[in-house]
């Protein structure tokens, strides 16, 4: 739910209640208040008869009283309580039945218990009332209708520069140098969170740096050493005189020191895709690499008589060419080095999935395979291959799964999650 | 051909010099960044071998350098980074290639002299040992005048031959040169042995003297007899 609306939900629902309450207390109050009114003018008017009957001994006209209505009754027995209350009454003038306000109350002439009823019309109030009631309740509405406008329109405005700052947020790319741009605005709380975004990526960015130019030294330092080694062996190698033995004993010092670099430059790729630090990013023709790696592979596979069976269909998907291209390297040669003399290969490529699957040694390997330096006994490889190509599909988002069907090893890689 | 190699680990330049030095070939060394620059301020080179981290400077900065001097010296970076920014920056900055540490000095030289046959005979890109004939540029072989047909791989193998003729080559370094090092081979490399036997027999059959042997097992010398 956007702040917002959640905003705007608080907002309305406590207005409404809020406004209602208000009425309420508003209604009785001024219903109160008139009633009261009404009750003293009836007091009033009592006391007008009262002094009446004590000046003239008499009762007075009931016509000469133009608001109000009093009628008389002769009381025999006990003589009623003084009250008031509500009734309805028959106005003359009005020719219609009104509501009414009455005070019952007991006038002695000579001697005599006379019951008095004064009634006055509540029509005025009731509709001084009611006029309250629409003006109470036309204000709630222009207000909660004002109050989605603003919402609206104004809310929107203001929180602009806020999504803005989320998109820039959004396109951030570490291997960009460029900042997250300021949006002016007059809000100090945008500006401050412009200014910390900005500190934070400034920050990121310093450790990329940082860990970039510490995964160049280390390569630097231990590759260094090795290129010494290496070009040692060409040199010494060079000399030509040595015993078959002799021979032997440099090329297993070749292998050592091939199979060295390799795991360090793996090691270091790996580092490398962890920390996101390969940045060509561009579209690539999977089918027509799938193609090229299979010619790539030709005499690989013409060693163990391996068949090679291909169905692709032409998929476009966006990643680093570079890495696309290890990731086929490790699936391929994962295939044909553990597969059986006179085996076969098949490799499927749709929009969903390319998968490799290979004949092979029934092995019951479990998910651990996906480890770094997890491998069977024979394996010549290093255990990073197939690291790597996990650790290639979780930069893009990949999903890759091994599954052992019938005897067959079968690597699929889902291009969506 | 005159080379001059830049780089500040002494016992890697030993090698480096010693197996260029020969054959012609004229060798001087700088491992610093001062004595670099003085160096291809005052000289030209038919190729420059340039290590980018050295004391006292940035490498990329003497190739700033050499295209302002509008010099137009083969550059070929040697690099323990294996990084593509800088493979890029290089390449952009005008280097003709760059080869990233640790490299056989085999595959060196076959990318040093590659560059110079560019550099020098522009496009005309042949070359000659006793009566084989190679046009690089249009992937031509004859023996005698006689034209030998071989597939893509023989042909790069021959050209890598040539390159280091008289010298031994690990079966290791031809496998990277032809197959790319990314490609994670497995230490068996007897699939080479293949392609060579069959550059062997072509080169053989088209009348050429055997100029090709295997040395103990881990590679081939290529040269005169």
């Amino acid at each position: 739910m956007k702040l917002s609306n959640r905003y705007n939900r608080v907002n309305i629902l406590t207005s409404i209640v809020v406004l209602i309450i208000t009425g309420v207390i508003y209604y009785v109050v001024i219903h109160f208040i008139l009633t009261e009114k009404l009750d003293r003018d009836l007091a009033v008017e009592e006391n007008e008869i009262n002094q009446y009957v004590s000046t003239f001994h008499k009762l007075p006209l009931p016509a000469s009283y133009l608001d109000q209505q009093i009628a008389y009754k002769n009381i025999k027995g006990i003589s009623p309580e003084r009250e008031f209350l509500y009734t309805t009454y028959y106005n003359p003038k009005e020719q219609e039945n009104e509501p009414g306000r009455s005070l019952i109350t007991v006038v002695h002439v000579n001697g005599k218990a006379v019951e008095v009823t004064i009634t006055k019309s509540r029509v005025e109030s009731e509709d001084l009332v009611r006029i309250i009631l629409l003006i109470t309740v036309g204000i709630t509405l222009v207000l909660l209708l004002s109050l989605l406008l603003i919402n609206r329109f104004v809310l929107n405005r203001l929180w602009r520069p806020f999504y803005s700052i989320l998109n820039r947020m959004k396109a951030f790319e570490v291997t960009r140098m460029d900042n997250i741009e300021h949006e002016p605005t007059k809000i100090d709380e945008f500006n401050e969170l412009n200014k910390s975004v900005n500190a934070m990526a400034e920050r990121v960015r310093q450790d990329y740096k940082e860990l970039k130019s510490f995964t160049d030294n280390a390569s630097h330092e231990m590759m260094t050493p090795l290129a010494v080694i290496n070009s040692k062996l060409d040199s010494l190698l060079q000399t030509e005189s040595f015993t078959a033995q002799q021979g032997a004993l440099l090329e297993d010092i070749y292998h050592a020191t091939g199979r060295l670099s390799r795991l360090h430059q793996s090691l270091l790729l790996l580092a490398k895709i962890e920390n996101n630090l390969i940045s060509d990013l561009q579209t690539i023709e999977l089918k027509e690499m799938v193609e090229a790696k299979g010619r790539q592979f030709q005499e690989l596979l013409g060693k163990d008589g391996l068949v090679l069976n291909e169905k692709l269909v032409p998929v476009e998907i966006k990643m680093s060419r570079y890495l696309a291209d290890i990731l086929l390297n490790n699936l391929f040669s994962n295939a044909v080095r553990h597969n059986v003399a006179g085996g076969h290969i098949n490799i499927t490529l749709n929009k969903d999935a390319l998968t490799v699957s290979n004949s092979g040694k029934i092995a019951n390997l479990q998910t651990k395979i996906f480890d770094r330096f997890s491998k069977s006994v024979e394996s010549e490889g290093m255990g990073l291959g197939l690291a790597i190509t996990k650790q290639i599909c979780n930069l893009y988002g990949f999903r890759i799964e091994y599954r052992e069907i019938n005897g067959e090893h079968v690597f699929a890689v889902y291009f969506e999650g | 051909m005159k080379i001059l190699v830049i780089e500040d680990e002494q016992a890697l330049l030993e090698s480096i010099l010693a197996y260029f030095t020969g054959e012609g070939n004229i060798c001087e060394h700088a491992s610093d960044f001062a004595s670099a620059n003085e160096k291809i301020s005052l000289y030209n080179y038919d190729c420059i071998l340039l290590d980018l981290g050295l004391p006292g400077g940035e490498g990329l900065e003497l190739l700033t350098k050499l295209k302002q001097l509008k010099k137009r010296d083969g550059v070929l970076i040697i690099s323990a980074r294996h990084s593509l920014d800088d493979k890029l920056a290089g390449l952009d900055l005008g280097a003709d290639d760059y080869l990233v540490k640790p490299f056989h000095l085999s595959e060196l030289k076959a990318r040093v002299s590659a560059i110079i046959r560019r550099k020098n005979f522009d496009g005309d890109n042949v070359i000659v040992f006793n009566e084989i004939t190679v046009d690089v540029s249009a992937m031509k072989v004859s023996v005698k005048g006689n034209p030998v047909n071989l597939t893509k791989k023989e042909f790069d193998l021959l050209v890598y031959f040539l390159s280091n003729r008289n010298k031994v080559v690990t079966k290791n370094a031809m496998a990277e040169h032809l197959w790319g090092d990314e490609m994670d081979l497995s230490d068996d490399f007897d699939f080479i042995y293949t392609h060579v036997k069959n550059l062997r027999k072509k080169i053989l059959e088209a009348g050429a003297a055997d100029y090709l042997r295997s040395v103990y097992g881990i590679g081939y010398k290529f040269g005169d007899i």
